[in-house]
């Protein structure tokens, strides 16, 4: 028993090894261990208690938006793995539940499985994520979440090493939780109001399926029911008085919005292989469908000190059909030669109506019966030839070809007006080439380099690959202890028109090495440059109102530079015969495009655009650990990390910067 | 003459070198004789339960289900040259030999033809049979880690401020993406990312956990159908606020929304903003403070409610 303990303490310093960030991971191991025997099983178990803490000076609401730890304790991770001995226990072969950061920890998780051998198999898979995010330069500081997302899928699979085999799953994400979102009332030119939002939505998804296996050929067949409310509910706890511009003032608010979708589906699948040639097709429909109602009132005073009482009611449905299917061929006509085909063919059709009533001052003024569709047939086609001249020496050349036909129709009919409705419809083609090689020009240096060229003849927006390019290319040297690596990626879009322009030309750069000089000491470090710069026509009203309304603003143009520099460190090593000891350091700055602080302008709109054509910033964490055997059994660990997030200058006078320390104190059992 | 040529034969014969034996199967329990590192842990693995059946033939089972034949490396005493190492394999040696068993799951319907696979990234070089890091699907290191020691600058996206939280250990690569190889996306045009995995209906794979995006709306906000998520949002991590392509939202709304060209479902190019939206009121420097269902709106076509 002492010499299977011993094998089993193998386990806890690869625990303690395996976690690169403070937050600490489980069942992470690289040294075989052998746990203990029970009876006809082999038992491996570890818990890790512990105390997490953090203190936030600055941006306390971007903090928890970017990490959200805070304090308490944790069962920060465990891991327990049963094995049946011989393979052929009476219930089950195999139990293993790993957790992480379970009791408050924003992040939590828990995977199970059992199964026994050719019987069943079942996974449980439940994730938590405490989301916060205040959106502060998205919308002005009022809007805010502090939801809960929950995750679980089941798997269960009958006769899982059989020929024919049965597969059922249930899958459901939930989010509920407090949020700030806004209202604009009493006309599209009026205020804009706080709303407090109570988020309830749940979404079920129930999944039964059959695999059948012939030889060499596989045919799966999946149906699917899927579930989604949302119950989300938008009330005013208070007066609102608006901005101090607008005389408006909003003293009642509350909206029901209850929605309720469901999504039948199918899924067939056949594949199958031979010497020279591999097949794989596949079918799905799903036939989506909501429908709503939605009862909303609003009581106040309009801008023009008229008092507003506002009642709008409105029903509806949407519809969502898709069918799609693909179909590939992959033929090797020789043994250096393989050409694949893929054909995919996808319509959806997106159909919805709603009647609009709406009450002022409990008069019936409007009502409004509206109907969209939105149409869209894609049709891919991809061919690719790769010929493998030697081992060490493959190239490839591919052509995709893209159709896109979209047809939409809006239209609204309201009393006493005729009816309008616009239909439209165009379609987009996409020709694209690419081509790359693969080279070894020694052993274990690996060389590929490969570019694409993209033509676009009707992008669907400015900002659509229109006419592209890129370039992608990456070099590996690779030994048993140690990897070198490089990559660089430029990818170029220019969407250019007569009246506006558009282009985008990214450029990354990456370099990486990794060591692996003993199972005990290991160096990672990387470093990443991210180059972005977009530029793109613009058209808006800015300025004093003339003649009742501001004048338009064409001889503008959008503007991002964005210059990120990346760096990562990690090293492993033992600081004495019974400590451990990890040190990491990550570090992400923009530099944007050089600017060391905001210059004045000629013009407000010119400032305008200048002080949000960059956006420099520094994002740092560095981080230690440090894990002490105490006993046999018992290891004692101590996490530190820094969270540094400053801002050079803010964005619309908003300034986000934090600094935070985290950490935590635990005790690691393993038995 | 004839004849007496007749007795010469088995001397012919005779002189002739012996056909060499063909390869034999010998069992698993001859391995652990000299792998007995291997074998102690072995029961643990998921392979065992080839063996533990004891119905499969012997080119399917135990170590030699995915070795070959042992024979010969017994004979020899060991040597790589005599077993079938997978260090010494192909990789598409190595595919084969796994897909022998593998093949039936219908994530791997796509695997011959994955981008992984043609950059003769195979089984091997993410999965370790033997000495695997994760108690599940036999990873050779934490999935975050295997991806990041080949997709560096991804890693440095998910360690911006802003990011999915992968590093934290509550979304996963494989969430979104499928490494064996995915089927055809054919949510947008060509030049989309590899290896997403799409949601049932072919949907973007986003769509899986912000199911409340999903709708179907009333008035669906064209460029989320037609161009995808990624027409505003940077999905593995961004410097910027929820993921946002820019920083401020106005540049992003207006770089579509100016009314140039022939973009937009009407051919008549996207509409710009109308004359009462000054863009030097704060007000309207906010898009979404206002048109908070900017995804989708059941009740209001510019989605204001």
């Amino acid at each position: 028993m002492r010499i299977r303990s011993g094998f089993a303490l193998l386990l806890v310093p690869a625990l303690a090894w395996g976690q690169d960030t403070v937050a600490p991971t489980t069942g992470e191991s690289t040294i075989p261990v052998r746990g203990e025997n029970t009876g006809d099983y082999n038992v491996v178990q570890s818990w890790e208690l512990g105390y997490r803490f953090a203190t936030v000076g600055g941006d306390d609401g971007k903090y928890r938006s970017d990490v959200n730890y805070g304090d308490g304790i944790r069962l920060l991770s465990s891991y327990l793995t049963v094995n049946s001995r011989d393979g052929r226990g009476r219930w089950f072969d195999e139990i293993t539940l790993t957790t992480q950061g379970l009791g408050n920890d924003p992040y939590e998780s828990a995977t199970f499985r059992i199964q026994k051998n050719r019987w069943y198999r079942y996974d449980l898979l439940w994730r938590s994520n405490d989301y916060f995010n205040p959106g502060l330069t998205v919308a002005d500081g009022e809007h805010l979440e502090d939801t809960t997302y929950r995750w679980q899928d089941h798997d269960l699979t009958l006769f899982p090493q059989n020929w024919f085999r049965i597969r059922a799953g249930y899958s459901r994400t939930t989010q509920d939780g407090p949020a700030l979102t806004t209202e604009q009332e009493f006309d599209p030119q009026g205020d804009v109001f706080p709303i407090f939002r109570d988020t309830r939505e749940e979404y079920n998804e129930y999944r039964l399926a059959a695999d059948i296996v012939l030889k060499t050929f596989r045919l799966s067949v999946l149906h699917r029911w899927e579930y989604f409310k949302d119950d989300t509910t938008d009330n005013l706890t208070a007066t609102e008085q608006g901005s101090p511009a607008d005389p408006s003032v909003l003293t009642g608010f509350n909206r029901a919005q209850p929605y309720r979708g469901r999504a039948p589906g199918w899924l067939v699948n056949l594949a199958g292989a031979r010497k020279w040639i591999a097949m794989n097709g596949r079918f799905t429909y799903a036939g989506g469908r909501g429908d709503f109602i939605q009862n909303e009132s609003a009581l106040g005073t309009d801008r023009f000190g008229n008092a507003q009482n506002v009642q709008a009611i409105v029903t509806g449905n949407g519809e969502r059909p898709v069918i799609s299917g693909d179909l590939n061929f992959t033929l090797f006509p020789a043994s250096k030669l393989s050409v694949t085909n893929n054909t995919s063919v996808s319509n959806t059709r997106m159909i919805g109506n709603n009647s609009y009533e709406q009450f002022n001052n409990a008069t019936f003024t409007s009502q409004t019966l509206n109907f969209q569709f939105l149409g869209l047939l894609l049709i891919n086609n991809s061919t690719d030839v790769r010929y493998r001249f030697s081992k060490k020496l493959d190239v490839f050349a591919g052509f995709r070809y893209s159709d896109r036909q979209i047809r939409s129709t809006e239209a609204a009919a309201v009393p006493s007006f005729a009816f309008r409705g616009i239909t439209a419809e165009q379609s987009n083609q996409l020709d694209a080439g690419v081509a790359g090689v693969t080279w070894m020009p020694i052993n274990d240096l690996l060389v590929h380099l490969e570019t694409e060229i993209g033509r676009n003849d009707h992008p669907f927006a400015p900002i659509s690959l229109g006419n592209y390019n890129v370039i992608r290319s990456r070099v590996r040297y690779r030994k048993k202890n140690y990897t070198l690596s490089g990559g660089y990626l430029e990818n170029y879009n220019n969407n250019s028109i007569l009246i506006t322009a558009y282009s985008s030309h990214s450029r990354t750069y990456t370099g990486s090495a990794s060591w692996n000089a003993k199972s005990w000491l290991s160096v990672d470090a990387s470093y990443s440059k991210l180059h972005l710069d977009t530029i793109g026509g613009l058209a808006f009203f800015a300025g004093s109102v003339v003649g009742g309304s501001p004048a338009l603003v064409t001889n503008q143009e959008s503007l991002y530079i964005s210059n990120i520099h990346a760096g990562n460190l990690g090293l492993r090593f033992p600081v004495t015969a019974r400590a451990d000891l990890y040190v990491g350091y990550n570090i992400t700055k923009d530099t944007g495009d050089g600017r060391a602080s905001l210059a004045q302008q000629a013009t407000p709109v010119g400032q305008l655009l200048y002080n949000v054509q960059t956006f420099p910033l520094t994002y740092q964490t560095p981080l230690i650990r440090l894990s002490v055997k105490l006993t046999a059994k018992l290891r004692y660990n101590l996490g530190y990390q820094y969270y540094g997030y400053h801002e050079d200058f803010g964005l619309l006078d908003v300034n986000q910067s934090y600094r935070a320390h985290t950490g935590y104190t635990s005790l690691l059992w393993s038995f | 003459m004839k004849w007496t040529a007749l007795l010469f034969l088995p001397l012919l014969l005779h002189g002739q070198t012996a056909p060499k034996p063909a390869n034999q199967y010998l069992g698993s329990e001859v391995c652990k004789t000299c792998h007995a590192d291997v074998w102690l842990n072995f029961h643990r693995n998921p392979h065992y339960k080839s063996i533990a059946s004891g119905k499969e033939e012997p080119a399917k089972t135990g170590c030699e289900g995915c070795h070959g034949p042992g024979g010969d490396h017994v004979a020899a005493r060991g040597g790589r040259a005599t077993i079938g190492a997978f260090s010494n394999f192909t990789a598409g040696q190595t595919l084969e030999a796994c897909l022998g068993c593998h093949s039936k799951d219908l994530s791997k319907a796509n695997i011959r033809r994955s981008p992984h696979t043609e950059a003769d990234v195979v089984c091997t070089d993410c999965h370790s049979i033997h000495k695997a890091a994760t108690p599940k699907f036999l990873l050779a290191k934490v999935q975050k880690d295997l991806c990041y020691s080949c997709h560096a600058s991804e890693r440095a996206q998910f360690e911006m401020p802003s990011k999915h939280r992968v590093n934290e250990g509550v979304v996963q690569c494989a969430d979104c993406h499928n490494p064996h190889g995915s089927s055809a996306t054919t949510s947008r045009m060509g030049g989309s990312s590899a290896m997403l995995q799409p949601a049932f209906d072919n949907e973007e794979p986003c769509l899986k956990c912000h199911v409340d995006k999903r709708g179907p709306f009333v008035f669906e906000h064209p460029s989320v159908r037609v161009e995808g998520c990624q027409a505003c949002h940077v999905p593995h991590g961004s410097m910027n606020a929820k993921l946002l392509r820019r920083p401020v939202v106005f540049t992003m709304c207006l770089e579509c929304h100016n009314g140039a060209g022939t973009f937009g479902r009407e051919n008549i190019g996207v509409f710009q903003t109308p004359s009462t939206h000054n863009l030097l009121d704060p007000k309207y420097q906010h898009c979404t403070l206002c048109h908070v269902r900017i995804h989708g709106s059941n009740s209001d076509p510019t989605f204001l409610r």
